[in-house]
C-alpha cells in the first residue's frame, strides 16, 4: 500500500519541481506522442537518455522510483513475453518445438516495453514534482480558451482538485479499516484465496460509507463558504512562464528534430 | 500472557523520502493480568507502539513477545492469526469498522472468524450488547441507523465478543458525554477483574488512568518519557510539569488542601469519594484542634 508513487507528490527545489506545470504537462502530453516515433536502437536510446536525465535533474531517490516501479514491472514483463512469443519476424533464435522464439519478436519486446517503461516514467516524474494543486491549476488555464465553446473546464478542474486531494486520505482509510478488520480476524494478505475474497466487503462497505461521509460533508463546508461555481471566481495561484520552461522546449524541439533525422 | 517489548523502533514508510521514525528504544514487559495505560500527547507514538502487540504492525528494529508468540524486525511471522485471536483491540474511533446489514451479524463477524461455534458466538452478542448498555432488540437493526456513541458501543461489543485475553482500548471513550464515558469504562474495568483481562488502555485523561491502572506509562516523541505506578506518577507533579501534562483534578485538590492548611496528605486520591473523605479528614482534625 506504501509503495504506491502513483498520484504521489515529492517536495523539492529541483529544476524540474521549479518549472511552470502548464510547460510539464504539455511535454508529458507531447512525449505520450512522440515516444509512438521512436523505431530504432538510436531513437530509443534517445528517449532511454532523456528520460534518464529528467530523473536525475529531478534529484528523486532511485530507489524509491524503483520501488514504485515493481507492481508495474509485472505488466511490462508480461508485454514484453507476448511480444516474444507471438511475433513472427527476422531468423529464428530458438526453437522448442511448440514455442518459436524470432529475433524480430525479442526485438519487438524490447521495444514495446522500453516505451511503455518511459511513458510510465516520464508521467510519474511529472505527478511525483508537482503538487495535485498545481496540475489542476494547469490544466484549467490550459483549457482555458475551451470555456468559449462551452466546455465545463472549471468544474472538471475541480473534481479532479478534489479527487487527487482525497486519494492519500482514501488509501489512509483503506489502511485503517483493514487493520481494524484484521484484528478482528479478516485476511487480506495471507490465507486462502476464499478467505482473502470474503474480506472484500468488510473492507469496502466501511470505505464507501466514510468516502459518502466525506463528500456530503465537503459539499456542505463549500455551500457554507460560499461556493458558487466558476463564474467570476479567480485563482490565488498565479502561473508565469520563466527562461526555464523555454528551455525545456527547446530541449524538447531538439529531441523531436534528431527523432525525425534518425528514425529509420 | 505476559507481554515483553524489546529495542523496538518502528519507522512508517521505511526507505521512502517519507520515512519517519515513530517509536524508538522501547522496553516494556507487561505481565499477564496487568491493567497498563498509556499516556502521551497526541502523535507521541501510543497507536503505532500498540498495533504492534498483534502484529498489525512489524517491528522495524527489536522484538515483541506475547506469551508464546515472537514478532521479531526482518523474521515473518506465521501465526498472526492466532495471534489475533488472543489480542482484542478496540481502535481509536472504532464505529467505522462496521460493515454489516444487522447488529448481530457485526458482533459476530469476529468470532466467527476465529472458530467460535454459532449458537455460542450467538449468546455472546445477547448478552454483551446488554453490557454495552443497549437492548437486545438492537441485535436485528442496521449499525448505520445509530448515532455515533451507539455505534461505538457496537464496535465494541464486537472486540468484546472474541473473548481476548488482553484487550487493548484506544482512547475507547473520545467523543462520548461524560456518563457514557464512565459506563464504557466501568465495563472494562469489570472485565478486566472478572475475567483476568491484561487490559492496554490509551488514553488522554488523567482521572481514568488514575483509577484503573497497576502501571502507567508516559510517552513522549517516540520513546518512553515516564513509567511507574499511578501513585509514584502522580506525586511528581513537576515532572509531569515538565511534560506538559497534569494530574488528576483529585491529586490537584490535594496538593491544594496541603497547601492551605499545611499538612502532608496521602497522594494516591483518585476516586471522588477518596478526596471527599481526605477533605472531611482535614477539616475536622482542624474543629478538634
Ligand atoms: N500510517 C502512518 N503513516 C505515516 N506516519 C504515521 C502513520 N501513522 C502515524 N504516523 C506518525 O507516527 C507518529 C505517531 O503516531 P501515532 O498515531 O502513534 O500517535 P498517537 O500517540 O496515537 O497520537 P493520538 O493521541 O493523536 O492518537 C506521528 O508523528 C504520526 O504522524
Ligand atoms: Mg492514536
Amino acid at each position: 500500500m506504501q509503495n504506491i508513487i502513483i498520484g504521489q507528490y515529492v517536495p523539492g527545489q529541483s529544476f524540474i519541481h521549479k518549472l511552470d506545470p502548464r510547460a510539464k504537462l504539455l511535454t508529458a502530453f507531447l512525449f505520450v506522442i512522440i515516444v509512438f516515433l521512436a523505431n530504432n536502437w538510436i531513437t530509443y536510446a534517445l528517449f532511454g537518455a532523456f528520460t534518464l536525465l529528467a530523473i536525475f535533474v529531478s534529484k528523486l531517490p532511485l530507489r524509491y522510483i524503483y520501488n514504485g516501479l515493481k507492481p508495474i514491472l509485472l505488466v511490462i514483463i508480461l508485454t514484453f513475453l507476448l511480444h516474444v512469443f507471438l511475433t513472427k519476424e527476422g531468423p529464428l533464435l530458438l526453437d522448442w518445438g511448440f514455442l518459436k522464439v524470432y529475433e524480430g519478436g525479442v526485438e519487438q519486446g524490447i521495444f514495446i516495453s522500453l516505451r511503455l517503461l518511459f511513458l510510465i516514467m516520464i508521467t510519474s516524474l511529472l505527478t511525483l514534482t508537482t503538487t495535485p494543486i498545481d496540475i489542476t491549476v494547469g490544466i484549467e488555464t490550459l483549457l482555458g480558451p475551451m470555456k468559449k465553446i462551452g466546455l465545463p473546464v472549471h468544474e472538471f478542474a475541480l473534481m479532479m482538485s478534489i479527487a487527487l486531494r482525497f486519494i492519500p486520505t482514501l488509501l489512509e482509510e483503506t489502511e485503517k479499516i483493514m487493520k481494524a478488520q484484521s484484528a478482528r480476524g479478516a485476511q487480506f494478505s495471507s490465507g486462502p484465496m476464499k478467505e482473502r475474497l470474503k474480506s472484500i466487503v468488510p473492507l469496502l462497505v466501511p470505505l464507501f460509507v466514510s468516502a459518502f461521509k466525506r463528500a456530503e460533508d465537503l459539499a456542505m463546508a463549500m455551500e457554507a463558504r460560499g461556493y458558487r461555481g466558476g463564474e467570476g471566481r479567480t485563482s490565488i495561484r498565479l502561473l508565469k512562464w520563466s527562461g526555464k520552461d523555454t528551455t525545456l522546449f527547446v530541449i524538447l524541439l531538439l529531441l523531436c528534430v534528431s527523432l525525425l533525422l534518425l528514425r529509420s | 500472557m505476559d507481554i515483553t517489548i524489546k529495542d523496538l523502533e518502528h519507522s512508517y514508510s521505511k526507505g521512502t523520502p517519507f520515512e519517519r521514525k515513530a517509536l524508538s528504544n522501547i522496553n516494556l514487559s507487561i505481565p499477564s493480568g496487568t491493567f497498563q495505560t498509556i499516556i502521551g500527547h497526541t502523535g507521541s507514538g501510543k497507536s503505532t507502539l500498540i498495533q504492534h502487540l498483534n502484529g498489525l504492525l512489524k517491528p522495524t528494529q527489536g522484538s515483541i513477545e506475547i506469551g508464546d508468540f515472537k514478532i521479531q524486525a526482518g523474521v515473518k511471522e506465521k501465526r498472526l492469526k492466532a495471534l489475533r485471536k488472543h489480542v482484542g483491540i478496540v481502535f481509536q474511533y472504532p464505529e467505522h469498522q462496521l460493515f454489516e446489514e444487522t447488529i448481530e451479524k457485526d458482533i459476530l463477524f469476529g468470532p466467527l472468524n476465529f472458530g467460535v461455534p454459532e449458537d455460542e458466538a450467538k449468546k455472546r452478542a445477547a448478552k454483551l450488547i446488554q453490557q454495552v448498555g443497549l437492548d437486545e432488540s438492537y441485535l436485528s437493526r442496521s449499525p448505520f441507523d445509530l448515532s455515533g456513541g451507539q455505534m461505538r458501543r457496537v464496535a465494541i461489543a464486537g472486540v468484546l465478543a472474541m473473548k481476548p485475553s488482553i484487550l487493548i482500548l484506544d482512547e475507547p471513550t473520545a467523543g462520548l458525554d461524560p456518563r457514557g464515558r464512565r459506563e464504557i469504562m466501568d465495563l472494562f474495568y469489570r472485565l478486566h477483574q472478572e475475567e483476568g483481562l491484561t487490559t492496554i488502555l490509551v488514553t488522554h485523561s488523567m482521572e481514568d488512568a488514575a483509577r484503573f491502572s497497576d502501571d502507567i506509562l508516559i510517552m513522549e516523541k517516540g520513546g518512553i518519557a515516564l513509567q511507574g505506578k499511578p501513585e509514584t506518577i502522580f506525586s511528581n507533579p513537576h515532572s509531569l510539569k515538565k511534560l506538559s501534562l497534569d494530574v488528576p483534578e483529585t491529586v490537584q485538590f490535594i496538593h491544594r488542601l496541603e497547601e492551605r492548611f499545611n499538612k502532608n496528605l496521602p497522594h494516591s486520591v483518585f476516586t471522588l469519594e477518596a478526596a471527599v473523605d481526605a477533605a472531611l479528614s482535614v477539616l475536622q482534625k482542624g474543629e478538634d484542634s
